[in-house]
């Protein structure tokens, strides 16, 4: 199996900060493979992919990229990565920001308009050519910027969250974009993602991070098989009146008056029995675990 | 990767981009508060001083320079570092000196408009006849490069936009008034001029004041020319030292 990169015990540490926010690191993702990093707020995902992007470097500890230790000329020679925050290119059009991105990335002129007129139509962004960034929604810039990561086709992409601010439809596109980019060029995709259950359909495997800790690294089959023997139980309620469960019960609150419990599968007479007789629940659902439930159980 | 020269004219004229939107309001704000000084300082100033008068033109053509060289270079490093432009070009196969360079040479496009138009009305305001030397070409470009060069350096030693600014705001000032820029050298108190023979701006006004005006000056154009380019060079110099947007 030829890798796209191995990362060696890698630690990042912030200029005055005490935390290390990357805390021994070491991962592998093999060539062609997707692969999703999921974690909470400040779980050092985004410092993770930074590093691999070659734009911090590791305080200690190593990265290499096909093989060959991490520097400038590999990194930008192989590494599309798109940032967590806006578009960089604002005051550009849309076909100027392909252009010059596709230009500078070594295209000739001809070939750069070529590689433009490619990536607006395979994002439907036709109708916005000519249109500055500035004057964009929120989600066309995320797809414009998600266009410019794939200008040039570079061998790796690295994309920081990017279906935020996008809607159900567009989220459903890109994922699919994605798929078809991993499937037709065999480009290695790390992708950070606060949608689990959108990640689920794309990725082949998954890292979970935790305080700057991979608390999780594996197939999501493999590793949801561990919670094979639980059950998903969501409840809603009336927030005032919150259910009487067993004290055991591991419940994460996903909002006022909605809660997510992982039960072992013998115990679910128990709740539905307890939710039959509790007035004040509104609905329930119970099914098997999905990926999201992993995340929650492993970093709540 | 594209050779050197393909990637300055295309990352200058990204950087170009950055006013298209609004290079109208940038040409009247960076115009108007010199030519406003003029108006205001001229009406005490002496139609028979005429080095006072030369140096209120010479002195509000620099401030148009700080405005746009220095103000406005130091906020716009400082919105690329918070607002992560930075990352977007550190991870495209170009020279860290080509886009330095090319967010210069963008300012000083955008500087040379606003300094004629501040030229042409001061001229007419003071009636200080102009006796143009060729070097022109040469000083007024180099003034605005070493002032963008100290506005891309403090755009990238302070902490955030706003610290930014305030820095900014009071190193114009400081070279605006610390040195024979709009006041004659000789009007100066001693320290001071002991003192203004650090500041770049001295010797801008003072290459101004030869290469516009043709008058002479105690520092020789060629010294105001080798000081300029030493401070431009030193200034690019620290900036691509300071801009950390690789790793490894």
């Amino acid at each position: 199996m030829k890798l796209a990169y191995e990362i060696d015990h890698l630690m990042y540490r912030y200029p005055r900060q005490t935390t290390w926010a990357s805390d021994d690191l070491s991962l592998t993702i093999a060539v062609g493979e997707v692969f999703g990093l999921l974690g909470d707020n400040g779980a050092g995902k985004s410092t993770l992919v930074k590093q691999m992007a070659n734009l911090l470097t590791p305080t200690r500890g190593s990265i290499r990229l096909f093989g060959q230790p991490l520097n400038v000329n590999n990194s930008v020679q192989h590494i599309g990565y798109m940032p967590q925050t806006g578009m960089a290119l604002n005051n550009l059009t849309v076909g100027e920001a392909f252009y010059f991105t596709a230009h500078l990335r070594g295209l000739s002129r001809p070939d750069a308009r070529r590689e433009r007129d490619r990536l607006l139509n395979l994002l439907e962004l036709g109708s916005l050519r000519d249109r500055p960034i500035l004057r964009l929604s929120g989600g066309q810039k995320r797809l414009v910027s998600l266009a410019s990561t794939l200008v040039a086709s570079p061998p790796v992409v690295i994309l920081d969250e990017p279906t935020n601010d996008l809607d159900p439809q567009n989220r459903s596109r890109v994922w699919e974009l994605l798929r078809a980019v991993n499937a037709e060029r065999g480009t290695t995709l790390v992708i950070v993602t606060h949608n689990v259950l959108e990640a689920e359909k794309v990725v082949q495997r998954v890292g979970i991070m935790q305080c700057g800790r991979l608390a999780a690294v594996g197939r999501p089959g493999v590793l949801k098989g561990e919670l094979n023997r639980h059950l998903r139980l969501e409840i809603i309620f009336a927030s005032e009146c919150p259910p009487e469960l067993p004290t055991d019960a591991a419940v994460t609150v996903l909002a006022p008056g909605r809660w997510l419990l992982l039960i072992e599968r013998e115990q679910a007479p128990l709740y539905l029995a307890i939710l039959n007789q509790t007035l004040s629940i509104e609905d329930f659902r119970l099914s098997t675990a999905t990926l999201e439930d992993l995340y929650l159980s492993m970093v709540h | 990767m594209q050779p050197f020269l393909t990637q300055l004219i295309d990352l200058t004229l990204i950087q170009m981009t950055n006013w298209r939107w609004a290079w109208r309001s940038g040409l009247i704000v960076s115009s108007f508060i010199p030519v406003y000084l003029i108006a205001t300082f001229g009406v005490f100033a002496s139609s028979d001083d005429r080095v006072g008068l030369s140096y209120l033109l010479t002195g509000s053509l620099i401030l148009s320079l700080l405005l746009i060289g220095l103000s406005r270079v130091s906020e716009h490093f400082a919105f690329m570092r918070a607002l992560g432009t930075l990352d977007y070009f550190a991870t495209l196969p170009i020279a860290r000196i080509a886009f330095i360079l090319a967010t210069l040479i963008a300012f000083v496009v955008l500087a040379l408009p606003s300094t004629l138009v501040t030229l042409l009305l001061a001229t007419l305001m003071l009636h200080v006849p102009l006796t143009i030397h060729p070097l022109v070409i040469l000083v007024l470009p180099l003034i605005c490069l070493a002032l963008s060069g100290l506005g891309a350096l403090i755009g990238l030693l302070g902490q955030n936009p706003d610290e930014v600014n305030n820095l900014s705001t009071l190193v114009s000032f400081v070279l605006f008034g610390f040195g024979p820029v709009i006041v004659p050298l000789e009007r100066l108190p001693a320290f001071v001029q002991t003192l203004s023979l650090l500041s770049p701006a001295t010797y801008a006004a003072s290459g101004l004041r030869q290469v516009l005006l043709g008058q002479p000056d105690r520092i020789p154009l060629t010294l105001d020319v080798i000081v300029l380019s030493a401070f431009t060079v030193g200034f690019l110099w620290f900036v691509a030292h300071r801009l950390d947007w690789r790793g490894l």
